[in-house]
């Protein structure tokens, strides 16, 4: 007789915090799992994907015993080695990442809790059933209420806890283990996006269940400045879409400009399409040296931490939202609003007032008194020359330039009174400011480049929140079987090589019907060049997820939708139970679904965590050439690494030879080899014949179109037989074919991890 | 003795052990024609930098023909090399060709064993000095060596920061001279 496994006290509570007695689906294997719980997959992912590490430091200076020298396989005073470091401050990476939106989450979720009430339903709308994927795959509950939100992310803060802890000297030793944490840190970064976005969805009644969302005005030129200016700088929108309220209420929407940066500026264009868009990350100081922005309102995450000393130089009045950021300023939360209003009016000084209602108020009050005592004019084409002439051209901003060019040749051209190449170079600057700080001349950079931004505006699709059921049902097949070549999800920060390439790289796929998504600055910026008919690709492609389709999610909490997609993916089309079955879920991405991950700027924390997040899931994800400075990737080495799969259908193990998806984290130097690239990171094991060859047509055009003709020099491990060979290049690729001694190989019928490696979870869990 | 600054001073790194600075061009070719299988990673810069007109990609494959040093095509410098006849032997991405370069038992480009001289040319220095960081800490078996103007402190053998670009064109011409007496 089988012996049974009786239920601990522990798993009691687990249970009972996931309502299991609700019998929606039954409860798998890893209800709101811990570190443990996952490692075997973790394990299996990293015996394929090696993490690749690139030290930024030879050092460990995280203890008192240190600095300890970690060079010629030395060990620091604690043990540890060069690698584990790397994975050690990996996981503080993600940590960071995954904390920044779980904070985000548990504000927004007790301010709305407190607006609503803890029993307000969560209602996605008429097309989506499947409200929380990655709640429901990683947890097991299935949320009904904004009060069920709060236990999920009590259950991260709690797995948050331990994680950092493993980080304390004299903890983990293994950089694999590190790396299981990170993408379990990661993974719960997820979770925690999609309870901020899920009661942002519900407490503001942002739109979903739709695809055409309204249109919003995007670009410095669209912010009307003849009217007193409200900036938002940050992530979190409670404040944001008070202020919205408090104009509406108080008839004075016409009176005042809402413009915002970075997140918070696509939150807000949820709620209210008359808001608008400056743009990312990397125009935030551009933007705030202006003055146009009269009042600005910080809440939380890449807002710039002197933002407080750049308001004052710039005029404008500050006011800190949020307990994250708080720039040492006075609380003036319990103050008299006019006792405030007065304060910053006449005395100029910034506050911290954390209740949203009271900032809204102050801040609408404060735009209108100080808007028309303010100049708000941009530098002229002859101011810009006469300053320019104070530069020597002597090579120190080029050498603290993150984007490595030389800023300092376009200001000697402005000097000429030629503005051409300072043009070219605003689409390469990232906004850090550091050129201007380095400069011995004090030459003010900033400000001359102003002749050279644009004043240009462009169109942007509002964000529309998660993908809708009934479209998943449309393209899990062609998506499964490779008929639709894949979807690629553009996301991230600003730290682009050039701000032009994500719209490029988005035309492109877009035109090849790939189903695109988008979210964050990634979503701007993608909308910031138009085609010669003056389209932005947001006006120029359909918004539906579907093959062609150009989807804005929303801003980075969003991203979640896109995880999310590919969860629904495995239930809506292949019927397999999402209810705390990670593992199942991630190997069918990993296996089955063509996705691919574009984060071409990425540069803060939470960029690694949303990438290594969508890695534990099975989805890979190319990185810009900064990105190297993360320190870590997931490499395969396609020809020697293993890439054996266990056909389910046969029940027996093939060695299929083939590396797909080749890579989980990896880093392209430049737009063209991302275009090649992105097609083969779609590529999957179980394409049909049909599907193959469409994906394999796009990555040998992209090959020849931008890396100078012939085939890709991996082409072979990627033709199982002669059918997968697209019909236009079948002569020249039999011919290769032929001369390398390539032979044919079947198919596999159903691959999957499972098997392959001792995990719990059966074959037969795989099968639908 | 004072720590070198890198060029691009956002690559500063602390660290203990950092690049000899070599600038003459008879030492880096005596150090190229003792390796026994070096390899010559050429990444896209090389496609956008000129010296008097000549693009830097013209100077990397004079180096490698002088020097019958293979050739690895990052990026998408593989179109240029097409265009101007010249098949590499082999294309990867920087991180492609660190990732195999820090396998002692990799059978390198030519199949003959993995290399132990690695010059990189042209990649963007944090790109670079990032790879170069990797084959620091996990590669004792190879050394490498940078050829771009900039000091790269996690190569094993790199240029200064040179100020004038006629310093950097004459190293290289220097460079190829000699790797051509050598012969």
């Amino acid at each position: 007789m089988a012996e049974v496994k009786a239920i601990t006290r522990k798993e009691e509570e687990v249970r009972q915090l996931i309502k299991a007695e609700i019998p929606w689906e039954p409860v798998g294997p890893t209800p709101m799992p811990e570190i443990p719980d996952l490692r075997s997959w973790d394990m299996r992912l990293l015996k394929t994907y090696k993490p690749w590490y690139a030290p930024f430091c030879d050092l460990c200076c995280l203890c008192t015993y240190g600095k300890c020298d970690l060079t010629e396989n030395r060990r620091g005073a604690c043990g540890l080695d060069i690698a584990t470091q790397q994975a050690r401050i990996i996981l503080l990476a993600c940590l960071m990442g995954c904390s920044a939106h779980a904070g985000h989450a548990g504000h927004i979720l007790e301010f709305l809790i407190e607006r609503h009430g803890p029993d307000k339903k969560i209602d996605m709308g008429t097309f989506i059933e499947l409200e929380a994927p990655n709640i429901r795959t990683v947890t097991g509950l299935k949320p009904e209420t904004l009060g069920d939100l709060k236990a999920v992310i009590e259950y991260v803060y709690k797995e948050i806890t331990h994680l950092l802890d493993s980080t304390h000297m004299g903890q983990e030793g293994s950089y694999l283990d590190y790396e299981s944490k990170a993408l379990h840190a990661s993974m719960l970064d997820h979770v925690g996006m999609e309870v901020a976005d899920i009661a942002q969805i519900v407490g503001f009644n942002y739109p979903t269940s739709v695809a055409e969302t309204p249109m919003i005005e995007m670009g410095w030129g669209a912010v009307d400045k003849s009217k007193p200016v409200i900036l938002l700088v940050g992530h979190n929108p409670a404040t944001s879409c008070t202020l919205i309220d408090y104009l509406r209420d108080n008839d004075l929407y016409d009176k005042v400009e809402v413009c915002g940066i970075c997140c918070t500026a696509l939150e807000t264009t949820r709620y209210s399409d008359r808001a608008k868009i400056v743009g990312p990350l990397s125009r935030q100081l551009f933007f705030v040296r202006t003055g146009i922005a009269d009042v600005i309102l910080t809440d939380e995450q890449c807002i710039r931490t002197d933002i407080p000393i750049e308001a004052s130089k710039a005029g404008s009045a500050l006011i800190a939202t949020l307990d994250k950021a708080m720039y040492g300023l006075e609380d003036a939360t319990d103050w008299d609003t006019e006792e405030i209003v007065k304060q910053m009016v006449e005395d100029k000084k910034h506050f911290a007032i954390l209740d949203p209602e009271k900032a809204a108020e102050v801040a609408a009050k404060v735009a209108i008194k100080i808007a028309p005592q303010k100049r708000k004019e941009w530098i002229t084409e002859e101011e810009a020359t006469e300053l320019a002439k104070k530069c020597t051209n002597c090579d120190m901003c080029e050498r603290v330039c993150p984007n490595l060019f030389s800023i300092g040749d376009g200001i000697t051209e402005v000097a000429k009174g030629n503005f051409d190449l300072i043009k070219e170079q605003f689409n390469l600057c990232i906004g850090c400011g550091k050129c201007e700080e380095e400069c011995p001349k004090q030459v003010p950079i900033f400000k001359i480049m102003q002749v050279a931004a644009s004043k240009e505006t462009w169109k942007i699709r509002a964000g529309r929140g998660p993908i809708m059921d009934t479209e998943i049902r449309n393209v899990g097949a062609p998506l499964t079987l490779g008929t639709i070549p894949g979807v690629i999800a553009f996301v991230g920060c600003s730290n682009y090589p050039d701000i032009e390439d994500v719209a490029d790289m988005v035309d492109e796929f877009a035109r090849r019907k790939y189903i695109i998504v988008l979210s964050g600055c990634a979503a701007m910026v993608a909308g910031m060049k138009k085609d010669a008919d003056g389209k932005t690709v947001y006006e120029k492609y359909s918004p539906d997820f579907d093959a062609g389709g150009v989807v804005n999610v929303g801003s980075c909490v969003a991203n979640s939708h896109i995880s999310g997609a590919g969860i629904k993916i495995a239930n809506i089309f292949a019927s397999l139970p999402l209810r705390a079955n990670y593992e199942v879920i991630a190997d069918y991405i990993l296996n089955r679904v063509g996705a691919c991950g574009v984060a071409w700027g990425a540069m803060s924390q939470k960029a690694a965590s949303i990438g290594t997040g969508c890695n534990r899931l099975g989805i890979p994800v190319i990185l810009g050439p900064h990105s190297s400075k993360y320190r870590r990737l997931y490499l395969s080495r396609k020809e020697e690494d293993d890439w054996r799969v266990m056909d389910a259908r046969k029940r027996e193990i093939v060695d299929t030879g083939e590396p797909s998806p080749e890579h989980l984290a990896y880093v392209c130097e430049t737009k063209e080899k991302a275009m090649v690239t992105i097609p083969k990171l779609c590529i999957r094991k179980n394409d049909t014949p049909q599907g193959r060859s469409i994906k394999l047509n796009h990555y040998i055009s992209l090959y020849k179109k931008y890396m100078g003709g012939g085939l890709p020099e991996d082409l072979h491990l990627f033709v199982r037989r002669s059918a997968d060979i697209p019909l236009v290049y079948k002569k020249e690729v039999m011919a290769h074919l032929k001369e390398i001694d390539w032979q044919p190989k079947e198919p596999v019928g159903l691959p999957t991890l499972i098997g392959t490696y001792p995990t719990k979870v059966p074959i037969d869990a795989v099968i639908h | 003795m004072s720590a070198l600054i890198p060029f691009h001073r956002v690559n500063v790194l602390t660290g203990i052990k950092s690049a000899r600075l070599i600038e003459d061009a008879s030492e880096y070719a005596d150090l190229i024609q003792k390796a026994k299988r070096p390899l010559l990673v050429l990444g896209p810069r090389l496609l956008e930098w000129a010296l008097d007109g000549k693009l830097l990609i013209e100077y990397a494959l004079e180096i490698a023909k002088a020097a019958n040093i293979p050739i690895c095509a990052t990026a998408h410098v593989k179109g240029k090399l097409t265009e101007l006849g010249v098949k590499p032997d082999s294309v990867y991405d920087a991180v492609e060709i660190v990732n195999a370069l820090k396998d002692p038992d990799w059978k390198g480009v030519k199949r003959a064993g993995n290399h132990d001289l690695v010059i990189f040319f042209g990649i963007r220095s944090d790109l670079g000095e990032q790879s170069l960081s990797v084959l620091k800490h996990f590669a004792p078996h190879l050394k490498t060596m940078t050829l771009c103007k900039f000091y790269y402190p996690h190569a094993n053998y790199s240029l200064p920061n040179f100020r004038k670009d006629e310093q950097w064109k004459a190293f290289l011409e220097n460079l190829i001279d000699n790797l051509k007496k050598g012969e």
